[in-house]
């Protein structure tokens, strides 16, 4: 019954034109990911209306090699532009830009590659063999669970300030900020916005996060120009790609690589959480667990795979929940739904008893589309690299177009646009200020989660001690109190161990 | 004289070509703002709703998504587009409340109602649970424990003002839990984070056939031919009707020549056995209100709206 159904669902994802329209679709995944300022749920939503002509495994295989197409393709502007091309890809720049401008572009692309097929090869498998029993768990989890989620996932701003803790945590608490402009997330009342229409509707996330990063990356490549030796090209000229012996670099790194895969599994399932988590939090752990974290952000090959399995392997979990229960696990899964649904097909908890071929060709679809992710990645590579020798004068303002027309294209809002431009000042005059940004974007990402679930658990029981008498809440909980236990240890260590060589006093 | 006669046709003229403009409409693409974002139930329908009507004039419809403030930022973009019919929009039940909870200054009346296109029944959903399984022993339980009962909706929204409509018929009294949309709702109930829920047939169904939510009444006029088992609540003795209709719009001014060519157009459209289908499989009912039906439409629910809005507020 089970191999039936299998069998069926592989012989209609291997039919020529499938794999054809597979193929493509995972190019443009790839490339629009790549663009800063488009990300893969645009490219998903292009996608929607050409599936509605397809047959139903048709169609969501084409958008599932989209799917996890661009959770790879944003790897490829955050290596080589140290631009996030996607919001899932913002730990990626730390390591992987520093080692492309190392003079290793190729290991970087490389390396990014490989972690981002292993990781969604890993998700695949846990989804095979534990969707059922994982989604039961992610729909269990309540408002008290998410809050303490988030609570944990705020601890990792210290993984991620760089050089001095007091301007991570402001920059964090800024991002926390930022995150209350516009209508509140529980009854859409307006804060914050003085009534100017430019307000009103918040800051969107990518907005905020184009802004942030692209922006200002792109003011520093114009205030290095004409400094030292690479101020024609933005990297060097070496393209070195050897994708044998880095295939074999990322498997010497199982534990890395499955710890990370497991995280992206997990946060993937909870609807709501997405690869932008995953990515950050997978990286934390890396570094944490990592016997000399102070490598880190250097261009540590370790922190190149954690970022990059761990969002990749978002794209298999957000199909937990779908698969066994009907629940989108992210918004690209409430399109793939909608695309099902509108061919006739229930998406809910029987699906996979109802229409087992369906089920399962979707398990050989993500399998597929990941070797096709694969191939177009390796081949292309060369090409990819080729960006590295286009002169700045030409990249730049490109760049700069394709970020404006993503941020517009988003909502078509032409406020946006002016949000863009005055958060895109802000980033540029914090990062001037030697402030980092990560901690700001993941206050932006988190703010609103918390809030929400915090407000929507006292609604449901205006009795706060909840929190800490449900065991998932209450162990999160404890983990974000270890967490930031461990923090300020090594924080004390390392001054410690500077103490004696510098007099100097940072105050920080 | 002769000034006369020039006067004379140039208004033959205009007569003329006034109703030769809305025959030659559609002559480029028609723009459909969807002032929510990708992949939720209006933006489904509506790009089924576009694809019909670019089949029946075959002109492309492209879909503009333009989320935010609850669909008010896109239909006050869409109030300052020109009212020459190249742009249309879709409002549902959505827009009244938010319009007298005064997040937005528009209202229906700020739009030419075209046709509604889609009406989804809205239905009370049980999560599966030990005190209650149908709607008398809601209301009992309810009304001996008031306040205990966790309701999920959407704060502000169509779903609370339906909600509303039930705690004032039962005489009880729910505790409000804020989701953003059905989805989130649907899978609190199925996760037994809270115990009543509004939803409709696309999203809770299937949770209904494998036992883990029960449908408890539906706010139609008769049993839908999807649940025909399902009870109305007007059989149980409470007169609602609770559906999220969604129409499309024209800005106010448009000609009249191209508001009846668009409804003529949408007919057709809404009538290909193609669209139909699609739009049942997306959860909606057989429906078609043109234009003066739709306004019809539009005027009654304001009164039913104003009676409950105060619940709204607390």
């Amino acid at each position: 019954m089970m191999l039936d159904a299998f069998l069926a669902g592989a012989h209609q994802v291997f039919a020529f034109d499938t794999l054809i329209y597979m193929l493509i679709g995972s190019v443009a995944g790839i490339v629009a990911a790549a663009i800063p300022g488009f990300t893969v749920t645009m490219a998903i939503i292009l996608t929607l209306p050409l599936t509605f002509t397809m047959g139903p495994l048709q169609g969501v295989s084409v958008m599932l090699s989209v799917y996890v197409g661009g959770y790879t393709g944003g790897l490829i502007s955050a290596a080589l532009l140290g631009i996030p091309g996607t919001p899932s890809s913002v730990a990626t720049t730390f390591d992987a830009y520093p080692m492309a401008r190392g003079g290793e572009p190729g290991r970087a692309l490389s390396l990014g590659v490989w972690s981002s097929f292993f990781g969604t090869v890993i998700s695949t498998i846990v989804l095979i063999i534990a969707a059922p029993p994982l989604a039961m768990i992610a729909v269990k989890l309540g408002p008290w669970e998410y809050f303490s989620l988030i609570v944990f996932a705020l601890t990792i701003v210290a993984s991620l300030v760089g050089n001095s803790l007091m301007r991570g945590l402001i920059a964090g608490v800024i991002g926390l900020g930022l995150a209350t402009i516009g209508p509140d997330p529980m009854m859409g009342q307006p804060r914050l916005t003085f009534e100017s229409s430019v307000l009103m509707p918040g800051l969107p996330f990518l907005v905020v996060l184009i802004g942030i990063f692209a922006i200002s990356q792109l003011m520093g490549e114009l205030e290095d120009h004409g400094k030292g030796p690479s101020s024609d090209a933005l990297i060097p000229d070496v393209i070195e790609f050897k994708t044998w012996a880095v295939m074999r670099e990322v498997l010497m790194h199982p534990v890395n690589l499955v710890r990370s895969s497991l995280i992206g599994v997990f946060i993937g399932a909870l609807p709501g959480a997405g690869g932008s988590i995953a990515n950050l939090l997978a990286y934390d752990q890396a570094k944490r667990s990592s016997i000399n974290p102070d490598e880190f952000g250097k261009g540590n090959p370790d922190g190149v795979i954690a970022s990059e399995a761990g969002n990749s392997a978002t794209a298999g979990g957000g199909l937990i929940p779908m698969i066994a229960l009907g629940i989108p696990g992210s918004a690209v899964d409430a399109i793939l739904m909608a695309a099902l649904m509108v061919h006739g097909i229930s998406v809910g908890p029987r699906l996979i008893m109802d229409n087992a071929d369906l089920a399962y060709g979707m398990f050989v679809a993500m399998v597929v589309a990941s070797l096709m992710m694969l191939v177009v990645c390796v081949l292309s590579m060369r090409l990819f690299l080729r960006v590295t020798d286009i002169p700045k004068q030409f990249i730049v303002p490109t760049v700069m177009i394709c970020c404006v027309i993503g941020a517009f294209a988003l909502n078509n809002r032409v406020t946006d646009l002016y949000l863009l431009g005055a958060i895109g000042l802000v980033g540029y005059g914090l990062k001037s200020l030697d402030y980092p940004l990560a901690p700001l974007v993941l206050g932006v990402i988190l703010g609103p989660i918390a809030e929400t679930n915090l407000r929507r658990a006292l609604m449901s029981d205006a009795d706060w001690t909840v929190f800490f008498t449900r065991p998932i809440s209450a162990v999160l909980l404890a983990a974000a109190l270890l967490s930031v236990i461990f923090s300020i240890r090594s924080v004390l260590k390392m001054r410690k161990k500077d103490r004696p060589a510098t007099d100097e006093q940072n105050g920080d | 004289m002769f000034r006369k006669i020039a006067v004379a046709a140039g208004l033959l003229a205009a007569a003329i070509t006034g109703p030769a403009q809305a025959q030659d409409y559609p002559e480029k693409p028609i723009e459909f703002i969807v002032p929510w974002g990708p992949g939720g139930g209006s933006d489904t329908l509506m790009r089924i709703v576009a694809m019909g009507l670019s089949e029946v004039t075959g002109q492309a419809v492209p879909i503009v998504n333009m989320p935010g403030v609850g669909g008010t930022v896109g239909l006050a973009e869409f109030t300052k587009r020109p009212a020459d019919g190249y742009t249309i929009s879709q409002i549902h039940e959505g827009l009244y409340t938010a319009n007298k909870l005064g997040i937005t200054e528009l209202s229906y009346k700020n739009f030419i109602p075209v046709a509604l296109v889609t009406s989804s029944p809205q239905y009370l959903v049980l999560s599966k649970n030990d005190n209650f399984s149908n709607l008398e022993e809601l209301k009992a339980y309810a009304a001996a424990n008031p306040g205990a009962v966790r309701a999920g909706v959407t704060l502000g929204g169509v779903p609370h003002l339906h909600m509303a409509m039930i705690e004032e018929a039962l005489g009880v009294q729910f505790s409000y839990v804020g989701f953003r949309d059905t989805g989130e709702r649907i899978r609190a109930a199925v996760g037994g984070n809270v115990d009543i829920v509004i939803g409709d047939v696309a999203s809770a169904s299937e949770f209904v056939k494998n036992g883990d939510l029960i449908f408890a009444g539906v706010g139609t006029e008769e049993r839908t031919s999807e649940e025909p088992d399902v009870p109305t609540m007007a059989e149980q003795g409470y007169d609602l009707s609770m559906a999220v209709t969604r129409g499309v719009v024209l800005p106010a001014g448009t000609p009249d020549e191209i508001v009846e060519a668009l409804d003529a157009a949408l007919e057709k459209a809404m009538s290909l056995p193609d669209i139909r289908a699609k739009m049942t499989n997306a959860g909606s009912a057989d429906i078609y209100l043109g234009h003066e039906a739709y306004k019809a439409y539009l005027d009654k629910l304001d009164g039913e709206v104003d009676k409950v809005v105060g619940k709204l507020q607390g």
